[in-house]
């Protein structure tokens, strides 16, 4: 490992230097960005190729996903029991799924999970992903405007995307997936590509301060019509100055510094050999990320639906399951695939209540992280190669205007882009329409 | 309706006159207001007026009075469908609505002009996608797509998007200005001194594999590609050349075969692929083919990501036999090459990337040119650099000041940078987000003055190229003999004849002609189902080849109301059924009078642009001939106009002429109307993709059958006149409307020269040109000269 550099760090800091460190995070943001109401986040987790659904009348049914009962009266199944303790905070939802989706093939809709585009046609083109819109609006209120994170990492390829986040042009957004680069981005000294990025705002900044003045002489010279229309020009760069600025103000802003506990706990050098780890010190990082308000706005795509490319297609056998992810879902249908299948369903569920607890265990304001947190989980397949009734969970918000505890089964004609309509109105980002959508779900609300 | 033109004519002389505004409240008093008096003041006056609307002191004013304005616009819509007065009030006589409304009608268009109006002066212009996409690509000399993060383009009101009042600027599209500046210059300026390492491959026999749906193999035709793959050591940055040898059968076959040559890769069950060449080829046996691209502007995959990593080049064979391309499942039957079609044999494949004629690269030298300076007086240099740089950036010469500030930048941020190379793309980034670079700078107080010789030769470049000035232009501007009318005339000519005189005929074309209204209508397969949307590029280019013919041939504007040839290619002829075209490229085609097809009026892009996907609209197609052919476009309809359809069921089973003519029936619509619809009944033989047709087919309400109607294309011109079909609505156009088109076609192409709407203070200007444009035989070429050389085109 080249980046040994945080652990170094630690031990500095446990000789002592820990007083002067220590100083808690909103004390140095304060001067920033002084705080009114917590914050409103929202995160977005998938995996791939759905979940282990035997009929209710076999002898697997207790591997089925989606609880018993309906409404406020359900009971979980084997696959989501360590959610158990979560129930106040988390509502499962049946019967969504994104319209045009449907007819893609099965293995194709992962880049469209959090989009609902239809991923067609000989250019592949993809369209702006639900966390970018909400990052549009509220993104420039923290150092990052939003985090984008997958086992891969990188973009992967159309149709097999390796990350969940898609700019407003429908470009696929870059995913982190060194745990290493995740924690020296939000809390260490920068990268290369910071400092590249650092440098472009500086020089930006006199730049823009070279053209404005100089076009302020220009303007001095126009008469009234080109006049009214020049100050388009000069307007937009006064604008723009004024957004190198706070980028640069945030550069200026000490990073925040973490706690002992959580620096001890951090499993920095985790990799895909041990999966656990690995995914245990990601939601760590992500429930920093969120704590200390360095983003908002987070997507994790646990695994891609490139099955003999992706790196997470080994995690189960790592773990001891029954084959790799690809072959665990295709086996639902058979009466120990669908146990099997059931079982990694489980494994990955318990890893969520990890991530939840964590943020449930971190008080803010008048409640916790968790309380002011959207967490949605869950895939773009209820089996595999079916594009219908996604697997979803969502959790958290309960601050937010969230109503839990319930398991919800909607029916086939409401799109899911209805709960990103309702999600991001919950994050005051006003949405009337997302794609398709045909309005809110009244059922999620107090 | 006479009454009402005349008073419009009236009122249009006067407008620029003092006391235009006295005369017209003579108007409102002498003749609109005592029928408001009488007819409306008792609900609508002093004493507890309805809906609060008072008209006996509504201002008259509705130049000044924008509230006024708005309310008198409404009040016309009301007149103007009956709603007022009430059914149980004394109604107006229908002499007495077209009073008023007429009288409205010119005070609203006023209105609209006067909010339009710059003085008669060009707006200062910022260059549009494509100016700036030519320009950044001529300036920094390789080819990238410069606009894709780009906000689409504001049209001005006459359909323009070279409108200096019209586009706009705002900090998300500076900040791409930004970006995309940085990142040619990134490409440009290569930071390494030695070159990168070349990778070479040559194949003469398939590699990789294809997505389903096509075989590899080493002779292509409907069901087989040539591909090959390189796995490890590829290029992924700069140039590349591909050298090809085919040998070719087109003996006896059906079409040429069209070689398409590609590169991408293979993400999983898909492929992504960009063309980088298309070559028709006409002859038998070997032929050698070289291709260059730039790499980076094709699918790429990513490196240790994906199930089939590599990057592919595939050669397919992409003639076509008039039938719907081969569903593979059929083709999988047919093991054997189909002997009708026609072959090509690929023979070997040579890649080489990146490709380069030395190092560091042209375009790097073009900008960072070589000199003992660099070594001996480094500010020199760098001072040197950014006076070249930055003439060329501004498309003139630029002051030791100017010079001065951005060497202090490039001194100041110096330290931060990691190397001298990285230094100067910040700089020359900042010299492409300057006001100098975007926009057509012609700096001018509130009193016109005359442009300088460079503000000409950017004007004659971005109106005949969409792209800056070459050095022949530059020479001309240093020696300032582009000033002279003569010089100027003859850079008309070289201008035209040059490769970039393309960027003209399409733009002008599409702009003038609305040609991208195509791309808003979805053609409906239930209706058509033979029609490819692949033909939709080559339904376009007819009428800008067209157009371009007219222009480069010195061939008469008029025929573009009516001609005895048209420009078509193989696959186009094939859609109009006409015989004897072979091959991709447009050519002159000579039209037999039954075709029905000369003049741009039967041009399928039109009668596509103007129909609803399903059948024509001849309401569309009527206003389109209007306001492109004769600049006379109708007053728009009044607001919260009731759709053309109907609450009676069998509206659906008339013809579209009987459904019109119900509209008509109604007479308040009737006045606009009669001198609409009957311009596009003329076309009615022609269907919603252009085609010839004896019956109209329609779908039925509830089911999947059509129900067939009687067509009728005959209908009397609100002159009296009878025609019949759109012969006789050409031949009319030719006898009867000539100047009304040529001065059409004058101010269209004034008003894009020039990159502003024109006025009335114009039209003594346009008066001359059209005089002359008449007296040339309506050539183009003359017409681009007049404008040119004319005092407004040399004015700021």
């Amino acid at each position: 490992m080249a980046n040994k550099s945080w652990h170094f760090d630690r031990r500095t800091f446990l000789r002592g230097t820990g007083v002067a460190m220590a100083l808690p995070f909103l004390e140095c943001m304060a001067v920033a960005a002084p705080k009114t109401a917590p914050a409103k986040r929202m995160c977005g987790i998938y995996f791939p190729f759905g979940v282990s659904l035997p009929k209710e009348d076999t002898d697997q049914a207790k591997w089925r996903w989606f609880p018993k009962g309906e409404g406020s009266d359900f009971t979980f199944n084997e696959s989501l029991k360590s959610l158990e303790p979560l129930r106040e905070n988390l509502t499962v939802i049946g019967g969504l799924s994104h319209f045009k989706c449907r007819k893609m093939g099965a293995h194709d809709t992962g880049d469209t999970f959090l989009t609902g585009a239809e991923l067609t046609g000989s250019l592949l083109k993809n369209t702006v992903s639900v966390d970018q819109v909400a990052a549009q609006a509220i993104g420039t209120q923290t150092r990052f405007s939003s985090l984008t994170i997958s086992t891969d990492g990188g973009v992967g390829e159309p149709t097999r995307a390796s990350t969940l986040s898609f700019n407003d042009k429908g470009r696929p957004i870059p995913a982190l997936n060194q745990p290493q680069q995740i924690f020296d981005r939000m809390f260490g000294a920068g990268d290369a590509d910071q400092r590249k990025q650092k440098r472009r705002l500086h020089s930006a900044a006199s730049m823009l301060d070279l053209v404005g003045d100089h076009s302020k002489d220009i303007q001095k010279k126009l008469g009234a019509h080109d006049k009214a229309k020049f100050d388009e020009y000069l307007e937009s760069v006064r604008q723009i100055e004024q957004r190198v600025a706070r980028a640069q103000s945030w550069l200026e802003i000490p990073k925040p510094t973490l706690n002992d506990q959580d620096r001890e706990r951090l499993e920095l050098d985790a990799d895909d050999q041990a999966p656990k780890l690995l995914m245990q010190t990601i939601y760590d990082l992500m429930y920093l990320a969120l704590r200390t308000d360095s983003t908002r706005l987070i997507t994790y795509q646990i695994a891609s639906m490139g099955d003999g490319s992706s790196i997470a297609g080994k995690f189960p056998q790592l773990l001891g399951f029954k084959g790799n992810l690809h072959n665990l879902a295709h086996g639902w249908n058979k009466p120990d695939g669908a146990v099997d299948l059931g079982k990694w369903d489980q494994y990955q569920a318990e890893q969520l209540t990890y991530f939840l607890n964590r943020l449930k265990s971190a008080e803010e304001g008048e409640g916790t992280v968790l309380d002011n947190t959207m967490v949605l989980y869950g895939s773009s397949n209820s089996q595999t190669h079916n594009n219908n009734n996604y697997p979803l969970i969502l959790a958290g918000g309960n601050q937010l205007g969230l109503k839990h505890n319930q398991f919800l089964k909607y029916e086939d004609t409401v799109p899911m882009t209805n709960l990103f309509v309702s999600m991001l109105n919950r994050l005051d980002v006003p949405t009337e329409n997302f794609v398709d959508s045909t309005g809110e779900l009244s059922e999620l609300f107090v | 309706m006479k009454f009402g033109r005349l008073f419009l004519l009236f009122s249009l002389i006067h407008f620029s006159a003092l006391f235009a505004q006295a005369e017209e409240s003579d108007f409102y008093q002498e003749k609109v207001r005592p029928i408001l008096a009488s007819k409306c003041f008792g609900c609508h006056g002093a004493e507890e007026p309805k809906a609060d609307l008072r008209l006996d002191n509504l201002s008259t004013d509705l130049l000044h009075d924008r509230p006024a304005a708005e309310t008198w616009h409404d009040i016309l819509g009301i007149i103007s469908r009956g709603e007022m007065p009430p059914k149980d009030e004394e109604n107006l006589t229908t002499e007495e609505r077209r009073l008023i409304a007429g009288w409205l009608q010119t005070e609203i268009k006023k209105v609209i002009e006067a909010h339009r109006s710059t003085s008669g002066r060009v707006v200062i212009r910022r260059l549009n996608r494509v100016e700036y996409q030519n320009t950044m690509q001529e300036l920094l000399g390789v080819k990238m797509d410069f606009t894709r993060d780009l906000p689409p383009e504001t049209i001005s009101p006459d359909g323009f998007k070279n409108n200096g009042k019209s586009l706009g600027m705002s900090s998300l599209q500076l900040e791409y200005y930004l970006e995309a500046a940085r990142r040619g210059l990134e490409r440009v300026i290569v930071s390494q001194a030695e070159p990168p390492e070349v990778h070479k491959y040559t194949f003469d026999k398939p590699s990789g594999s294809l997505a389903a749906g096509r075989k590899k193999s080493l002779t292509l035709d409907r069901q087989h590609t040539f591909c090959v793959r390189m796995v490890d050591k590829y290029a992924e940055q700069g140039n590349f050349r591909i050298k090809l040898e085919v040998e070719a059968d087109v003996e006896g076959k059906i079409g040429f075969p069209i070689l398409d040559v590609s590169v991408g890769y293979q993400p999983d069950t898909k492929m992504m692929l960009t063309s980088c060449g298309v070559e028709e080829i006409q002859t038998n046996g070997l032929h050698q083919f070289e291709f260059t691209g730039r790499i980076e502007n094709f699918p790429l995959p990513v490196r240790g990501q994906g199930k089939f990593p590599g990057l592919m080049v595939t050669v397919d064979n992409r003639y076509t036999d008039g039938t719907k391309a081969a569903k593979f499942e059929k083709d999988q039957k047919q093991e054997d090459y189909e002997p009708d079609f026609p072959k090509l044999t690929v023979k070997s494949l040579e890649f080489e990337g990146p490709f380069f004629e030395q190092w560091p690269p042209e375009y790097h030298r073009a900008i960072l040119f070589e000199s003992e300076l660099r070594e001996q007086d480094e500010k020199q240099y760098v001072q040197a650099v950014l006076e070249r740089f930055m003439q060329r950036a501004w498309r003139r010469p630029v002051t030791p000041t100017e010079v001065g500030k951005h060497v202090d930048f490039f001194y100041a941020i110096r330290p931060e940078f990691p190397s001298f190379e990285e230094t100067i793309q910040e700089t020359l980034a900042m010299v492409m987000i300057a006001p100098e670079f975007l926009y057509l700078m012609e700096p001018a107080g509130d009193n016109k003055r005359k442009l300088t010789e460079w503000e000409l030769i950017s004007r004659l470049s971005y109106f005949l190229w969409s792209g800056m000035p070459d050095e022949e232009l530059v020479r001309l501007a240093k020696n300032k003999k582009i000033l002279k009318p003569k010089v100027a005339a003859a850079q008309v000519d070289r201008m035209l004849k040059d490769p970039k005189s393309a960027n003209f005929f399409q733009q002008f074309a599409t702009q003038w002609l609305n040609l991208d209204g195509m791309d808003r209508v979805a053609i409906n397969p239930t209706y058509y189902p033979q029609f490819e949307n692949s033909l939709r590029d080559e339904i376009r280019d007819e009428t800008i080849q067209f157009f371009a013919h007219l222009v480069k041939e010195d061939l008469s504007a008029l025929n573009i109301l009516d001609s005895d040839f048209t420009m078509l290619n193989e696959t186009l002829a094939r859609h109009y059924q006409i015989e004897g075209v072979r091959g991709i490229s447009f050519r002159p085609v000579k039209l037999d009078s039954k075709e029905q097809r000369g003049g741009v009026l039967t041009h399928a892009s039109l009668l596509m642009a103007n129909s609803t996907g399903e059948d024509s609209h001849p309401i569309k197609r009527a206003v389109f001939l209007r306001k492109a052919l004769l600049n006379d476009p109708p007053a728009p309809p009044p607001p919260n106009v009731p759709e053309l359809d109907a609450e009676n069921a069998d509206f659906n089973q008339l013809t579209t002429r009987e459904q019109l003519s119900r509209h008509r029936q109604d007479e308040a619509c009737a006045d606009c109307h009669i001198n609409i619809d009957p311009w596009g009944i003329a076309l009615e033989q022609y269907d919603a993709i252009g085609l010839w047709r004896d019956k109209i087919r329609r779908k039925k309400h509830d089911s999947n059958q059509f129900i067939e109607h009687e067509m009728v294309t005959s209908e009397t011109l609100p002159d009296g006149t009878k025609i019949d079909g759109a012969t006789e609505l050409k031949q009319y156009l030719l006898k009867h409307r000539k100047d009304d088109f040529s001065r059409a076609v004058v101010t269209k192409l004034f008003s894009y020269g020039l990159g502003r709407s024109l006025e009335l203070t114009d039209e003594e200007t346009i008066d001359k040109v059209h005089t002359k444009f008449q007296k040339s035989g309506y050539n183009f070429r003359e017409l681009i000269q007049q404008i040119v050389t004319s005092e407004s085109f040399r004015v700021k």
